[in-house]
């Protein structure tokens, strides 16, 4: 048995550490770290209700805008407010536009750079790979980031700035629109398309949308071989990325903008019923039980023996799930997803990740053009309410790394409880009191250690799979 | 400025040199700067040494890293790559794990007392530190180390320039910002939540020109842009002094544009030149108050995070007026006696002049439904 602990992990969001414990060239186990805690849930505490706005946002700048949505459904359920339709769709532009934006994040600047890594020089994909996506040179990677930094511009019409948009409200949103903005909203998110259409994978959305299968996928592959697509699945056939990080087969998805609420197990759904969810402690440098969030606390302890990471472990039923983009395919049954899936053994790999995210990616563009031709210069765009002294609300939501969900109960007219379960929270959890891991350190768990680069690429590749983002996980 | 250096600029940053020329002259706009040093920026930008800099990440969101990400005159890779030299910094590098940590180290070395420090994200300071590690090592000792021997430190982000978000009340972790733990270092602080990228560029960019960081108020600020309240440059500013206001998000105020100062706009109290450099590149009203949310302070320590969003602002030197002119003058009520009079005396008039004016006035139809605006 030897132990290698891996630290700090860059190119993910915020800090993380993995620890492995290695037997026979192979992953025994992994313990999973988040080494940084700020006490959100511990600063809401006793604020005005609609500052929450404001505060609970900030946990995170890469996902701001789901922060924002989760806080105002939370808060409107809580105050008894919903947004009209032309804020709604303002909301859910916002939130599609975010979530696309970090997709092409993820896969341009921080998974596929790993590709263009020199231990894979000889490979007949690298010097490719090297090309588009080196760190910080790659030529894909920078025409990826001028197109997001476009698409953003959505955000600033509407939002005024990003990360840490202010427009959104329990009652709608700030920002009204005009036809001058409408059509100027058009014009940026048809040279979204364009790009995707030409750099990224190749071919029209409508097609990849429509692809069924994962000989689809591949025989599409070997149709556009120039696109950044293509070099995914040429270098993900040549590693077997397919087999690779195999996940704990149960995902979660409180429905986003392409799909629906449910949990998937086995190639089933099943309707999402969150009476069994706890946040369990036991491995966190926290006190107190499992609790369901909407009682749940925040009580740091950094001496408590046994645990190792400041984040808590989401279980529902007693059971750990993968949460993001691959469980919202999943759980919508998108049939190339399904297909995938069957083919892995209904487990999720690295390649499915992977695959799920871009194919999103497209879908969340054709949303936004529907968007953006139904908002109306007719009707309000946010409606007023009261702030009642006590209530309870819960906000779900998809950001782009999957369900994400803030919990807020309001006493004598201030909270008096906010918890937030955030994506990465489910993914990167520790252990539960059970001992059963979270599902990255289940993904981990078997993973061949080849020597050569330190730390081990095939880890490097699962970990940044999920995309995760440590901002969140712990707030 | 040679063409050989233009041609090379072309090719390094992938800018058309029109672009180039405008990014500098840009620059020097946000500066404040006198006329002609647009060129001496884009001779420095050309010919300087990349400055090797270390990024570090501590209690953070990473929000300061992706707005900079953001920006596209020219976009924070560009800058990265061809004007400065990233050694370290956590989201973007190729490294991994003690790699990355080894790579910092011997930039440090090599570099000794040249390096530029960025610090983005607060530093827990309670129970020595544990709430933040970075391999293995407190961002208290790490902040320490990296600081030691640099030759100019950034504080990037409310966070870093004073504790931000997690420093707010109760404060669990102690967080604090850079200026306070370096007590004995020049911190520039480049405050926001997060922070408009082009003052970070600008101040950068000072550096690089004139090898020096630019001048700073008495919290570190640069003054080119921390040295004005939002509320003097805001465009909602002309209904404030018309005492028009929004009472509540989706009113008929709110719908018309109107000030947000009543929905607790912290303007009034907030240095920083958000309305006038706006974000996002998209042009007019890409800000928070813009595009119709009130400012909530977030560069002001004390402020930001920690009043609440709808709770007024303190109105520092701009008060409203004590009167405000009407918004819509009724027509053709005529004009009482009273007010015949205040006309007569404003205007220096003689009372027989008056007394025409008031008369010419009371002339005027009564209005009704039927005839409202026509005249």
């Amino acid at each position: 048995m030897s132990r290698l602990v891996i630290g700090p992990f860059n190119r993910v969001e915020g800090d993380l550490e993995v620890t492995l414990e290695a037997a026979d060239g192979r992953v025994a186990s992994a313990q999973v770290t988040a080494p940084l805690f700020r006490g959100f849930e511990q600063i809401l505490i006793g604020r005005a209700p609609l500052d929450a706005l404001v505060i609970a946002p900030r946990i995170c700048g890469i996902c701001s805008i789901s922060q924002s949505v989760a806080a105002a459904r939370a808060l409107g359920q809580a105050l008894g407010v919903t947004p009209p339709p032309n804020g709604a769709l303002v909301a859910d532009l916002l939130l599609a536009v975010e979530n696309a934006a970090d997709h092409l994040t993820h896969f341009a600047l921080f998974f596929m750079p790993d590709f263009a890594r020199s231990d894979y020089a000889g490979r007949p994909w690298h010097a490719e790979a090297a090309r588009r996506f080196a760190a910080t040179a790659g030529q894909s990677a920078r025409e990826a980031m001028a197109a997001r930094a476009r698409l953003l511009h959505v955000v600033g019409l509407l939002a005024g700035k990003w990360p840490h948009s202010l427009t959104l409200q329990p009652g709608g949103v700030a920002k009204s629109v005009d036809l001058g903005e409408r059509v100027r909203l058009g014009q940026i998110v048809a040279d979204f398309r364009r790009y995707l259409e030409r750099n990224l994978f190749g071919g029209s959305l409508e097609s990849l949308t429509a692809l069924d299968s994962f000989v689809a996928l591949e025989q599409w592959g070997e149709r556009h071989g120039d696109s950044d697509l293509a070099l995914f699945l040429r270098l993900s056939r040549d590693l077997s990325l397919d087999s690779q990080g195999r996940g704990v087969g149960r995902f979660l998805s409180y429905g986003g903008i392409t799909g629906r609420a449910g949990l998937w197990c086995d190639g089933r759904v099943a309707p999402l019923d969150l009476a069994g969810l706890r946040e369990d402690v036991s491995h966190g440098w926290m006190q107190g039980g499992a609790l369901h969030p909407a009682q749940g606390q925040t009580r740091p302890d950094a001496d408590k023996p046994m645990a190792y990471s400041w984040s808590k472990a989401p279980r529902l039923d007693g059971l750990s799930c993968e949460v993001g983009a691959l469980a919202r395919q999943a759980v919508s049954g998108h049939p190339l997803i399904a297909d995938v899936l069957a083919c892995g053994g209904w487990q999720g790999s690295v390649h499915d990740r992977v695959v799920a995210r871009l194919l999103e990616l497209a879908q969340l563009v054709i949303a936004m053009e529907g968007m953006i031709a139904a908002l109306s210069g007719e009707g309000a765009y946010c409606r007023e309410h009261g702030v009642p002294g006590r209530a309870e609300g819960a906000g779900l939501t998809e950001a782009a790394r999957g369900a994400l969900g803030h919990w807020l109960r309001i006493e004598d007219g201030v909270i008096a409880g906010y918890q937030i379960v955030a994506p990465t929270t489910w993914n990167f959890s520790p252990r539960d009191a059970d001992g059963n891991p979270g599902p990255l350190e289940q993904a981990l768990e078997g993973t061949l250690l080849e020597p050569g680069a330190s730390p081990p690429l095939m880890v490097q590749h699962i970990v940044r799979s999920f995309d995760p983002c440590m901002s969140c996980t712990v707030h | 400025m040679k063409d050989s250096m233009l041609n090379a600029i072309e090719t390094r940053l992938g800018l058309s040199r029109r672009s180039f020329m405008q990014f500098c002259a840009a620059m020097a706009a946000t500066m404040g700067l006198p006329k002609g040093a647009d060129a001496q920026i884009a001779h420095a930008l050309v010919s300087a040494k990349r400055p090797p800099v270390i990024w570090l990440h501590f209690q953070e969101c990473t929000g300061c890293t992706e707005s900079m990400l953001r920006a596209e005159h020219p976009t924070l890779e560009k800058l990265i790559l061809d004007i400065i030299s990233l050694d370290y910094h956590e989201t973007l590098f190729a490294a991994a794990g003690h790699q990355a940590e080894a790579a910092r180290r011997a930039s440090m070395a090599a570099n000794k007392g040249k390096y530029l420090l960025v610090v983005e994200g607060a530093i827990p300071t309670k129970d020595n530190g544990v709430y933040c590690k970075v391999g293995g090592q407190t961002a208290l000792e790490m902040v320490h180390e990296c600081a030691a021997d640099a030759a100019a430190i950034i504080a990037i982000g409310s966070c870093a320039s004073w504790g931000g978000m997690p420093s707010t009340s109760p404060n669990p972790t102690g967080a604090t910002g850079a200026p306070v733990i370096l007590k004995d270092k020049a911190v520039v602080t480049i405050p926001g939540c997060p922070p408009n990228p082009y003052n970070f560029l600008s101040t950068v960019v000072h550096y690089l020109t004139f090898g020096k960081l630019p001048e700073v108020d008495a919290k570190g600020r640069p003054k080119f842009a921390y040295s004005r309240l939002i509320h003097e440059n805001c465009e909602r500013r002309p209904h404030f002094d018309a005492g028009r206001f929004a009472q509540e998000f989706g009113d008929e105020g709110h719908r018309q544009g109107y000030c947000l100062y009543k929905l607790g706009c912290k303007g009034p109290e907030t240095y920083a030149n958000c309305p006038s450099i706006l974000f996002g590149d998209v042009g007019s009203g890409s800000w928070p108050v813009g595009t119709g949310h009130p400012c909530i302070g977030c560069t002001e320590q004390g402020i930001g995070f920690q009043k609440p969003i709808h709770e007024l602002a303190e109105l520092k030197y701009v008060l409203p007026p004590v009167g405000y002119p009407r918004i819509v003058e009724e027509q053709g009520q005529g004009m009482s006696a009273g007010s015949a009079a205040l006309v007569a005396g404003v205007g220096g008039l003689a009372v027989g002049a008056g007394a025409v004016m008031a008369r010419n006035l009371g002339k005027n139809k009564k209005p009704d439904d039927t005839d409202f605006g026509k005249e």
